[in-house]
């Protein structure tokens, strides 16, 4: 809220307070001089103070919302109560560095970044924005949960997320490497988490093959985004891969980034942007891309939609609906395929719930993120679709762990281009 | 974590646990290794509900009341294990849901267990054909009316505190939505319950709309505050989702113009879904931008349903309106209450200013209404230190009104922020009494109003009294509430 909107919005009671008496009104005038003194820390932070006190102070009005209050249904993980130990760790209430409060310290990374928290919010801020500056002061203190500096390292040695450099597996999974000859109308910008279903980045290749597309992969170059290092709050480290993407992007002379995780969408665009680096060309989400491509006839659909897919509900990706703002891309596409049915789940666009797998959560805690996925899988079963058509790797790796073992031949996770394949 | 660092506000007489080990094990063979906790950091979260002093406690770094063990029980027959234990080892109980309530209930005064009902959470069935829902009662509120909206139907229950309230809590405080005027508040709403009695023996109330069984018992556990009973269950009633909404506001010259107006249009039987009174403080803070409503009382209703019935409403609420120098103030007014009606920011802001502030709600009778409404206004004006007193007026009946009363102030140096918000909350109370109006209208007793309840009860309190020692004879369940002084009067 602005000044003025302040202003105006606390103007009625002017009158109230002009009629107190003297002692009251020069109490309530010192209240608000000291207002900083009274309630926020000494010395440098980095800490959102006037924020996470708000969050703390809220009723708490998203709480509904919230995947990991609903997974693990316990006060301890509603989003107000994140808000409190980030603000008492913040103004040494609860002191960080002590051992025995290594709980409060992990709490402020069981988030999953879905951001379905500032959809309700009074102030339109997501609680994970809040932690993530909490979690800039534990950083500077040196404390790191080792869970995060296990990806740190992961990341400085071997280029992605995984304990190995997954792009290099590409050969024994089939995938085409395109390389690049400096002059390429798109760079198809694989997700490291994405290299783990290669049928969709067969599929991607494929599609972007038939419509014409003159694009490249870069296998052998490749490195992760740096999204979770952002996501950690290590950004010397997300810098140095935001670097190493600058370059490579460049290197393709491509016009627009096509990639098919919103993580690395989100990276490339809005954290980089926060960090300083501008990577200067476009990037968009695969989904969008081919919406793109279809409207504008490069792509059509020649085949008869397989019986088994006739029937789909959309699981929509929160860091597409949510933090890329699109949930139309996604359904333009498969309204344009006659003899499919969706079925929409109650929580979608906007509103999903997330499947559990993204932010930090599932390193902090993964039992509850595994709940979580479970929570949103038995939404998506309640549509009566057996198969749960998305968009994201991470969505793919979450709701499957959603679906028990013995549910696994009942019903599939796609990806939207998996299906787009068989009709193309 | 040592809670020494945080100051303890309801600190009197707790409860000491011999051997807390011992029991623990025996919670965990209970219900599971997972669902029971005596962490710290589950400690702390379960250290205060939302009474509103609260926040001014949190920012400040003080807890309300420090419970021994967390506890997440998933099933019937869990919950009455932990009851029979805790009889056995005089252990207080605190069932606690989503912590909303304003009044102290869910605070652990004693310490004790916490029997958090969160993951009660299931939606059981939807009757179309006789208009029901089952659920357990941990549900929260959004998350089952929107259930309900996606298939088409509503519960009616609204309240502002939907998105952070369940539905055993809205049983235990006898509740009451936004559109209360219509669907009835929670217990013209509830039809069934399931409930575990303090010494674990597991009662049920059938699914009828009306009988003639005896004395309702059922009705003795709605409002009973979690000190009777846990409510595990309950069936509603829903409708299907309205066709149609009116949206109407008029300003009026004063509250009496607006009240005689209200009382005319529900006694020939119109039931707009809300009605909502702004007294001339409330109009100006909300409705600053609406000429027609400058130093006036701003009234909004909501007619919805079947769209013929929708319009003879507002054609007659109109009509009484315009009878009584009300002035035609368009949707706007009510546009703005929709979109802002669950946005609360002053929680977020006032306890930084160390500003002391509450809403309390009270019922009375039409006859006594505007006597209620300016006694309490002139009394709390007297108030050292108050700053602010305004008054809204949601909830309707032909014979009556409830009605909300604000007050935020700086506590004077003589006195703690606590014994400056029991001078207002008892200030308050006392002018309501005094014009023969009720204590609460719909938030509950909990800590905050139990010292008033034998002025309210009267004789009548002594018999609630011996049922309650009947039900709990070891007291466990949800001690400190309801029939005892926590907060004692004059004194602090
Ligand atoms: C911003 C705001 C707006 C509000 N607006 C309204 C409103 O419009 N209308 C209204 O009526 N109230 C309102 N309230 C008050 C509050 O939301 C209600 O009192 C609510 O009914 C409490 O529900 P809960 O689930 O949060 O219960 P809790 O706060 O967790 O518990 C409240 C009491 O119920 C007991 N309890 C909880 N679950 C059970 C159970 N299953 N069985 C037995 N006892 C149980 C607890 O022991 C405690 O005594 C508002 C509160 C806030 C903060």
């Amino acid at each position: 809220m602005g000044v003025f909107e302040t202003l105006k919005k606390y103007k009625w009671m002017v009158p109230l307070i002009e009629k107190a008496d003297r002692i009251t009104k020069s109490t309530l005038l010192k209240n608000f001089r000291l207002k900083k003194k009274n309630f926020y820390p000494e010395g440098e932070y980095k800490a959102d103070i006037d924020n996470l006190i708000k969050c703390m102070l809220c009723p708490n009005m998203c709480r509904f919302d919230c995947g990991i209050l609903q997974a693990s249904q316990s006060e301890t993980m509603s989003p107000g109560y994140k808000a409190r130990i980030g603000y008492y760790l913040s103004i040494g209430k609860i002191d960080p560095t002590k051992e025995e409060n290594k709980d409060f310290i992990d709490l402020m990374y069981k988030c999953t970044n879905e951001e379905s928290c500032k959809v309700w919010c009074p102030f339109d801020f997501s609680v994970v924005s809040l932690l993530e500056t909490v979690r800039d002061d534990l950083n500077d203190k040196g404390l790191m949960p080792d869970y995060c500096k296990q990806q740190i390292d992961k990341l400085n040695k071997t280029n992605t997320i995984e304990d190995y450099n997954i792009y290099e597996t590409y050969k024994e999974k089939g995938i085409d490497n395109i390389e690049t000859d400096g002059n390429d109308e798109v760079y198809y910008y694989i997700g490291c988490e994405m290299m783990k279903f290669p049928e969709v980045v067969k599929a991607n290749i494929e599609i972007l093959k038939k419509a014409g597309i003159k694009f490249s992969t870069n296998l052998k170059k490749r490195v992760c985004c740096g999204g979770p290092a952002f996501n950690i709050r290590d950004f010397e480290t997300g810098k140095k891969f935001a670097g190493k993407n600058k370059e490579l992007i460049k290197e393709t002379g491509a016009k627009i980034v096509v990639s098919d995780c919103p993580g690395c969408v989100l990276t490339l665009t809005d954290r980089y942007n926060k960090a300083g680096i501008d990577i200067e060309v476009k990037v968009v989400h695969i989904v969008e891309y081919i919406n793109h491509l279809i409207s504008n006839d490069k792509l059509k659909f020649e085949k008869e939609i397989p019986e088994e897919f006739k029937k789909i509900t959309i699981h929509d990706p929160c860091l597409i609906s949510r933090n890329l703002n699109d949930t139309t891309s996604i359904r333009e596409i498969l309204n344009k395929i006659s003899g499919l049915k969706i079925v929409e789940p109650i929580y979608n666009k906007e509103y999903v719930h997330c499947c559990g797998w993204s932010g930090t959560v599932h390193w902090a805690d993964k039992e509850i993120a595994i709940r979580e996925a479970y929570n949103r899988v038995k939404e998506l079963k309640e549509t009566g679709a057996n198969v749960f058509l998305t968009a994201c790797p991470l969505c793919e790796l979450g709701l499957g762990y959603g679906i028990e073992e013995n549910e696994k031949d009942k019903y599939k996770i796609l990806d939207i281009s998996e299906l787009l394949m068989k009709l193309i | 974590m040592d809670f020494k660092n945080f100051e303890l506000i309801y600190k009197e007489n707790r409860h000491e646990i011999k051997d807390k080990q011992a029991i623990e094990s025996k919670l965990k063979e209970i219900i599971g290794e997972n669902n029971v906790s005596t962490k710290d950091i589950d400690i702390l979260a379960y250290t205060k509900d939302t009474t509103l002093l609260a926040f001014n406690w949190v920012i400040e770094g003080k807890i309300a009341g420090l419970p021994d063990f967390i506890t997440w029980p998933e099933t019937v027959d869990q919950i009455s294990e932990i009851l029979k234990l805790a009889n056995k080892e005089k252990i207080p109980v605190i069932p606690f849901a989503e912590g909303s309530g304003v009044v102290g209930g869910a605070i652990p005064i004693h310490g004790g267990i916490i029997v958090d009902m969160k993951k009660f959470n299931k939606i059981l069935d939807i009757n179309d054909k006789n208009l029901t829902v089952t659920a357990q009662t941990g549900i929260n509120g959004m998350n089952l009316e929107r259930y309900l909206n996606a298939k088409g139907y509503t519960a009616g229950h609204i309240p502002q505190s939907l998105y952070i309230s369940s539905l055993g809590g809205w049983i235990a405080h006898r509740a009451a939505g936004q559109f209360s005027t219509k669907y009835g508040k929670i217990e013209d709403i509830v039809l069934g319950m399931e409930i575990i009695l303090p010494q674990g023996e597991i009662i049920n109330f059938k699914t009828i709309p009306r009988a003639s069984t005896g004395p309702q018992l059922d009705k003795l556990f709605i409002g009973a505050e979690g000190t009777l009973g846990i409510v595990t269950k309950a069936t509603l009633k829903i409708w299907p989702y309205p066709e149609k909404r009116a949206l109407i506001s008029y300003a009026f010259p004063t509250i009496e113009n607006s009240f005689e107006a209200i009382s005319q249009i529900l006694r020939v039987q119109i039931y707009p879904g809300v009605i909502r009174i702004y007294d001339q403080f409330e109009t100006e803070r909300h409705f600053p931008d609406v000429e027609q409503a400058k130093d006036k009382v701003m009234v909004i209703f909501v007619c919805e349903g079947n769209s013929k019935l929708v319009d003879l409403e507002e054609s007659i609420t109109r009509e009484k309106c315009e009878n009584n120098l009300g002035v035609e103030c368009g949707e706007h007014p009510v546009e703005h209450w929709f979109e802002t009606r669950f946005r609360v920011t002053e929680t977020s802001m006032l306890p930084t200013y160390k500003i002391v502030f509450d809403t309390l709600e009270v019922a009375s009778l039409w006859e006594n209404a505007p006597v209620i409404y300016h006694s309490v206004l002139e009394s709390m004006d007297k108030v050292k230190g108050n700053l602010i007193i305004t008054a809204h007026v949601s909830h309707f009946y032909p014979n009556g009104v409830g009605i909300y009363f604000s007050f935020g102030g700086v506590p004077p140096k003589e006195k703690s922020d606590l014994e400056f918000y029991q001078e207002c909350w008892d200030t308050t109370i006392k002018a309501v009494l005094d014009a023969g109006g009720s204590i609460a209208h719909h938030h509950g007793i909990g800590i905050n109003r139990s010292h008033w309840m034998e002025d309210e009860w009267g004789k009548s309190m002594k018999v609630m009294r011996d049922i309650k020692n009947l039900l709990d004879p070891n007291n466990i369940l949800n001690p400190g509430k309801i029939y005892v002084n926590t907060w004692k009067r004059g004194e602090n």
